[in-house]
């Protein structure tokens, strides 16, 4: 592992001032701390409105901290220029619907100080990657949520960052698209660039991360690689298919027969990641603090 | 094991790149960034179809061409000429409210300004991006009124000339010389008063002017909660700019003593006194303005597009997006 890490989030709280008379806070996030080491994927994984957004935008120096530092390969996210390692896809993002899929990848290869041939080629590259060859000089406002969430990938790493940031990379999109997008943040890894994402999703997080941190009301609850956060040492499980309630009624009496074992749970499988989460959660995953303006 | 076979292909080695902190590469200010936003926005106004608003304009300076043709000539092109200015000023102001005012609100909005502020892009050039890219829309399409305009006006100066050739023609003078002398009189006041660059000095005057209201326009976006708010905002500064001077005299008068001054100083940064920029009605009517009073007047306008645009971005610094 390299010395340096790709994401250095230190005791990090960010607390919002409503524009209210009464001089209301939210706390968004709290003492938040984690590192991601270069060349992980990184799922930061909670219910809406936990603060894996506003971690993201103050990591990405849009939003300042209340509290604490956040780095990027060691450079401060308050500097212009950490952001030259930084591609990021905000949530449910619009891009200027007047462009066309090509002319939005030249404005943000041109901010980024891209030019002539070198964009050119770059862009073919990346309408490739993403699949969008067909699609490129139609203007984005006639695009589906998966193509413009695939020009956003791209424009993200249009400037080959070392770090990529995605906000619900797959909120909004089919399965289909979001199976393709996936296949992108793996392909992604395969380059050994590192990748920060959220979701609400639990499924897609275990299929891709490395690493998962669970984000609940601002609070970073568990944090880990995934393999330490899914095996629990002294439990096994048994999954047994058609089994008939006489099957199930002779396994509890074994095991009420021997001192030490103890049944914990019997019933249909969830995924593990999801039961983890739901313990951390108390159970409630749907539950939200929407700010409304 | 369920478990096991999942973390075995969701944990496979990575190849570890350099992580250490790269030597920047970036730049303090980038004219190429200014430039890409500046485009930008051009497009995207452009896209917005603000163009068609021209179609009026050509509309009103050509229906003014025929308009009144029982007037005396220099009225007929006075007409013209007002006419024309007058669209040239409230189209070139309305474009610089209007498509200022819409310009962060949309970016907010829509979440792009967040693609762009995450790029290496300070928030001080998306700004002047943003404010150049209005400055190129109005100069544009200021150009093209112009064009239009010193068209029709040589049109109509020519199709003077050759009425009164023939009223002339049919009179009776003393000696051939005599008729010359008065034939090219005539010529000469009725061009004096066609398209000249003493006229295109109104016109440069009607850019520069417009350039001042958009920087107002974008530091009066940069804390207004609406658009509405800021497009009110500008409309109300840009009549207090032509109330200023007024006012300054009304309330002043000519022995004030310092305080009221600096007050009066102060108010002029943030309320732009046009009244500095009122040439219009001296051009039309054919009085010479002098070089020096342009080139002043285009120090004012970049003195104020610094200071609001400063004003902007220490607004704009610490807003949270
Ligand atoms: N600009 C803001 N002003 C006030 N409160 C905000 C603002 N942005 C986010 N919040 C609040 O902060 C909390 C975390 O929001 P967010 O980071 O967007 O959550 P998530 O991305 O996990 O859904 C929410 O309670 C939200 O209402
Ligand atoms: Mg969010």
């Amino acid at each position: 592992m390299s010395e340096v890490p790709a994401v250095s989030i230190q005791h990090l709280t960010r607390i919002f001032r409503l524009p209210t008379l009464r001089r209301q806070t939210v706390t968004a996030v709290q003492d938040v701390s984690f590192d991601i080491a270069a060349g992980q994927i990184y799922g930061l994984i909670g219910p809406n409105g936990s603060g894996k957004s506003t971690t993201m935008k103050v990591l990405l120096g849009l939003l300042r901290a209340t509290e604490g530092k956040c780095s990027i390969f060691g450079r401060d996210s308050a500097r212009v220029d950490s952001r030259e390692d930084v591609g990021f896809l905000p949530e449910n993002p619009y891009f200027y619907r007047h462009l066309t899929g090509r002319e939005t990848l030249v404005f943000y290869g041109k901010l980024c100080g891209i030019t002539g041939s070198a964009l050119k080629d770059r862009i073919g590259e990346l309408l490739a990657l993403v699949d969008l060859e067909h699609a490129a000089d139609r203007r984005l406002a006639g695009y589906s949520k998966g193509m413009l969430q695939r020009i956003g990938l791209a424009q993200a790493i249009i400037h080959r960052p070392r770090l990529v940031v995605l906000d619900e990379p797959t909120a909004g999109v089919d399965p289909g698209g979001s199976r393709k997008i996936r296949d992108l943040i793996l392909a992604l890894r395969e380059q050994g660039i590192t990748v920060i994402l959220s979701s609400h999703l639990l499924e897609q997080v275990q299929e891709v991360c490395d690493r998962v941190g669970i984000i609940y009301k601002g609070k970073l609850v568990k944090e880990g690689a995934l393999s330490e956060l899914m095996s629990v040492e002294d439990q096994t499980e048994i999954l047994l298919r058609n089994a008939t309630p006489e099957v199930l009624k002779a396994v509890r009496a074994l095991i009420s027969s021997h001192p030490v074992t103890d049944l914990l749970t019997m019933g249909h499988p969830r995924t593990t990641l999801e039961r983890l989460f739901l313990e951390v959660t108390d159970g409630s995953a749907v539950e939200t603090r929407e700010y409304v303006k | 094991m369920a478990t096991d076979s999942l973390l075995s292909s969701t944990t496979v080695p990575v190849a570890v790149p350099q992580g250490a902190p790269a030597p920047t590469r970036h730049r303090i200010f980038s004219p190429g960034r200014v430039i890409t936003i500046a485009g930008g926005t051009f497009t995207q106004l452009v896209r917005m179809k603000v163009f068609y608003f021209m179609a009026i304009f050509a509309v009103a300076v050509i229906a003014s061409s025929f308009a009144f043709a029982d007037l005396e000539t220099e009225g007929q092109l006075k007409l013209l000429k007002d006419v024309s200015l007058a669209a040239m000023s409230l189209f070139s102001m309305l474009f610089a409210i209007a498509g200022t005012a819409l310009l962060l609100p949309r970016d907010i909005e829509d979440r792009t300004i967040y693609t762009i502020l995450c790029k290496p892009v300070p928030r001080l050039e998306y700004l002047l991006g943003k404010m150049l890219g209005v400055v190129w829309l109005i100069l544009i399409s200021l150009l093209l009124m112009d064009t239009l305009f010193c068209v029709v006006l040589h049109l109509k100066t020519q199709s003077i000339i050759s009425t009164q050739m023939e009223v002339l023609s049919a009179m009776k003078f003393p000696s051939p010389d005599a008729r010359d002398a008065s034939i090219s009189q005539v010529q000469e006041t009725i061009l004096k008063q066609g398209m000249t660059w003493n006229l295109q000095f109104g016109v440069l005057a009607v850019f520069l002017k417009a350039v001042v209201l958009t920087g107002t326009t974008l530091l009066l976006s940069t804390f207004a909660s609406s658009t509405i708010f800021t497009i009110m905002s500008s409309l109300a500064v840009m009549i207090i700019g032509q109330a200023q001077s007024l006012a300054r005299d009304v309330f002043l008068g000519q022995d004030a003593s310092t305080v009221p001054r600096i007050i009066a100083g102060a108010v002029s940064l943030v309320f732009p006194d046009f009244k500095g920029f009122d040439i219009v009605d001296a051009v039309v009517s054919g009085t010479v303005v002098e070089g020096l009073i342009m080139l002043k007047m285009t120090g004012l306008t970049l003195v104020y597009m610094v200071i609001h645009l400063l004003a902007a971005y220490v607004m704009f610094s610490d807003k949270e997006i």
